[in-house]
């Protein structure tokens, strides 16, 4: 007989350990059904959280072999075919406390959550009386952030939270700031974005791993770029994360490529680059990886970029 | 087997190394890359949090000039694929960007029509070449080698656009590695973030994911890891020993890219490779491991 075998790290609150489940393998089932199994005829004492089971109210998110998944929405099928093997390890969502076994707590997250203020500002021409009416076009541009259901998925699977401090937003709170900044019922979407930028916002290390894994499939990535772009707009260019975007924007307008010799001038200013990158820079010589006068030259066709560039803030007005 | 090559910035200044064992390897396998005449940086994922659609328009030029060649377009960098190929996919679904785009790329007498296919080298050696045609040209197996391969984000995220394999488990670098004889080991940080686009703003984050990446692999026993992204290289290498600075544990790895690896065992030295310029040295590990 097929058998499932689960290995699911477990936690009382003072001790920790991992825990073997077997039972007959069943096709077409979710990984839900399986936890709400061993908790029903094997174990009553494992501990997991679940209601909707519709990928609605976002309590089902688990860890299966490192990765993060919406436990009522995935095939267990999918999941073994993914690993070639019905041995699976199950451990709670990353980059969160964990109260029991796969429960997390989430008070921590809601208190993060406030700083972006996640509620409507209203702006002055709505009322009680008159309504916050919509278009339907304006309602398009936040249809896909708020289908966020808080499961905490991407928080697990953050790059850039695995090895923060915790100041970091997690991938939730900065779609939540990025859904009211763009509300047309909104006021005052300064006050979404700016707790973004004061938070770490340049410090996203592009690893996708939110966008990838976030069962509402929200483009979490493009947001970012958004809030980026957003407050350099509000006039906070100043910083390393823009500058350092500044950087290649205005390299290829002048010669089509980057010049990496020049980056870490551009980005972090000459007296900390002394200060800090020529050691690097030394060692990089020494070895022949870098040519300290090696210049990119203006590439051909240089004046038709110059011509996009152009066009391209035409088009942005 | 042709292509339309975009090398992209680094490996024309700091991942120099990158550029000539990539042609080396090239031209032992007869593949044609031909150098995309007037390519610019693909944005590296910075131009787009300026302007979007500047970063569009750009990589729409960059395509056209392989599609110019007739040809498909082939980088070795995980970052250059992932951007031309979010652009690729931009334009090809939705037509009135298109149309806007190509406006901007009529003045310098170019088009995106969407004819050329953007691979890298990685995926084009699996699907176009054969894994079984370059066993045939292993003329030094790499038995004795163990290697961890680090992945890199942007060839297997996000899966909408790269798509080339399962990215919660893939296993091309493994088929590659294997197919020159050498032994993978497996290893917890296999499919993270090396943290480069995030170095400086995030440089005491990132630094601490560099010595996590090398010491994990080291733990699974590596002899060294390869990667198929220079700036995962860059990362892992080069920063290798500021990282090392915040730790006890000694975190010292060898860093190859993935052309240098493949070079190796059609019989290459690392010299040839340019494996002598890494800052961290791995021609004694290869020297103690293959007799190279
Ligand atoms: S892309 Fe940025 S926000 Fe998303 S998971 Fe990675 S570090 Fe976190
Ligand atoms: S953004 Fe996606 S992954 Fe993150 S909490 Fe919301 S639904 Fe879950
Ligand atoms: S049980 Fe509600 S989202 Fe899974």
């Amino acid at each position: 007989m097929e058998k499932f075998i689960f290995r699911i790290h477990r936690y009382d609150g003072t001790t920790k350990w991992v825990q073997e489940y077997q039972f007959p393998y069943e096709e077409n089932k979710t990984v839900l059904w399986a936890l709400t199994k061993i908790k029903d005829e094997i174990d009553p004492t494992l501990n997991f959280t679940s209601a909707c089971r519709h990928a609605i109210c976002g309590s089902c998110g688990v860890r299966i072999n490192g990765t993060s998944y919406l436990g009522c929405k995935t095939p267990l099928d999918e999941i073994i075919e993914t690993f070639d093997s019905k041995m699976l390890t199950f451990e709670p969502l990353k980059n969160y406390d964990v109260i029991r076994d796969l429960v997390i707590d989430w008070k921590p997250k809601m208190k993060k959550l406030k700083l972006v203020k996640p509620w409507l500002i209203p702006t002055e021409e709505g009322s009680v009386e008159k309504g916050f009416k919509q278009t339907e076009q304006e309602f398009s541009k936040i249809a896909s952030p708020t289908d966020c259901i808080l499961c905490g998925v991407c928080t697990s699977e953050c790059g850039q939270l695995n090895v923060n401090d915790g100041v970091y937003l997690d991938p939730f709170i900065l779609n939540k700031a990025y859904r009211f900044a763009l509300d047309s019922r909104d006021g005052s979407s300064n006050e979404h974005i700016q707790p973004v930028l004061d938070n770490e916002l340049w410090k996203c290390i592009h690893c996708m791993q939110c966008v990838t894994n976030c069962p509402k499939g929200i483009p979490l990535t493009d947001q970012i770029a958004y809030l980026r772009k957003t407050t350099m707009k509000m006039g906070a260019k100043d910083n390393q994360g823009a500058r350092h975007a500044y950087a290649f924007y205005d390299d290829v307008k002048k010669v089509g490529r980057l010049n990496e010799m020049m980056l870490p001038i551009k980005t972090d200013g000459m007296v900390k680059t002394i200060g800090k990158r020529v050691p690097m820079a030394a060692r990089m010589v020494y070895k022949g990886k870098i040519n300290p006068l090696h210049m990119p030259k203006k590439v051909n066709g240089i004046e038709g970029i110059r011509k996009i560039y152009k066009y391209a803030q035409e088009v942005s007005k | 087997m042709r292509y339309g090559f975009f090398p992209g910035c680094t490996l024309e200044s700091a991942a120099g190394e990158l550029m000539i064992s990539t042609k080396k390897v090239a031209s032992a396998l007869g593949i044609e890359l031909i150098e995309l005449d007037g390519w610019t940086c693909c944005g590296a994922s910075h131009i787009q949090d300026v302007d979007e659609f500047l970063a569009t328009s750009v990589n729409a030029r960059n395509l056209a000039l392989a599609e110019k060649l007739d040809a498909p377009l082939m980088t070795v960098c995980n970052t250059c694929t992932l951007m031309l190929r979010t652009t690729k996919k931009d334009l090809d679904e939705d037509p009135e960007l298109k149309k806007k785009v190509n406006k901007g790329l009529r003045e310098s007498g170019l088009e995106y029509k969407g004819t050329s296919e953007v691979t890298h080298l990685l995926w084009a050696l699996i699907q176009d070449y054969g894994i079984e045609n370059l066993k045939k040209l292993v003329k030094k197996p790499l038995t004795g080698l163990k290697v961890a391969n680090f992945y890199g984000c942007h060839i297997v995220r996000p899966p909408q656009i790269m798509g080339f394999e399962n990215h919660r488990n893939p296993r091309s670098m493994e088929m590659i590695a294997e197919a020159l004889g050498a032994e993978c080991v497996d290893f917890d940080q296999r499919l993270a973030c090396c943290g480069f686009h995030a170095v400086f703003p995030a440089e005491k984050e990132v630094l601490k994911l560099t010595a996590t990446n090398c010491i994990s692999s080291k733990m699974a026993g590596a002899d060294c890891m390869v990667t198929p992204c220079p700036l995962c290289q860059m990362q892992l290498d080069m920063y290798q020993p500021d990282a090392q600075k915040g730790y006890s544990a000694d975190i010292e790895i060898p860093i190859l890219h993935l052309p240098q690896l493949i070079g190796l065992a059609l019989g290459y030295s690392p010299e040839e490779l340019a494996i002598n310029r890494h800052i961290v040295n791995a021609v004694p590990k290869l020297k103690e491991s293959l007799g190279v």
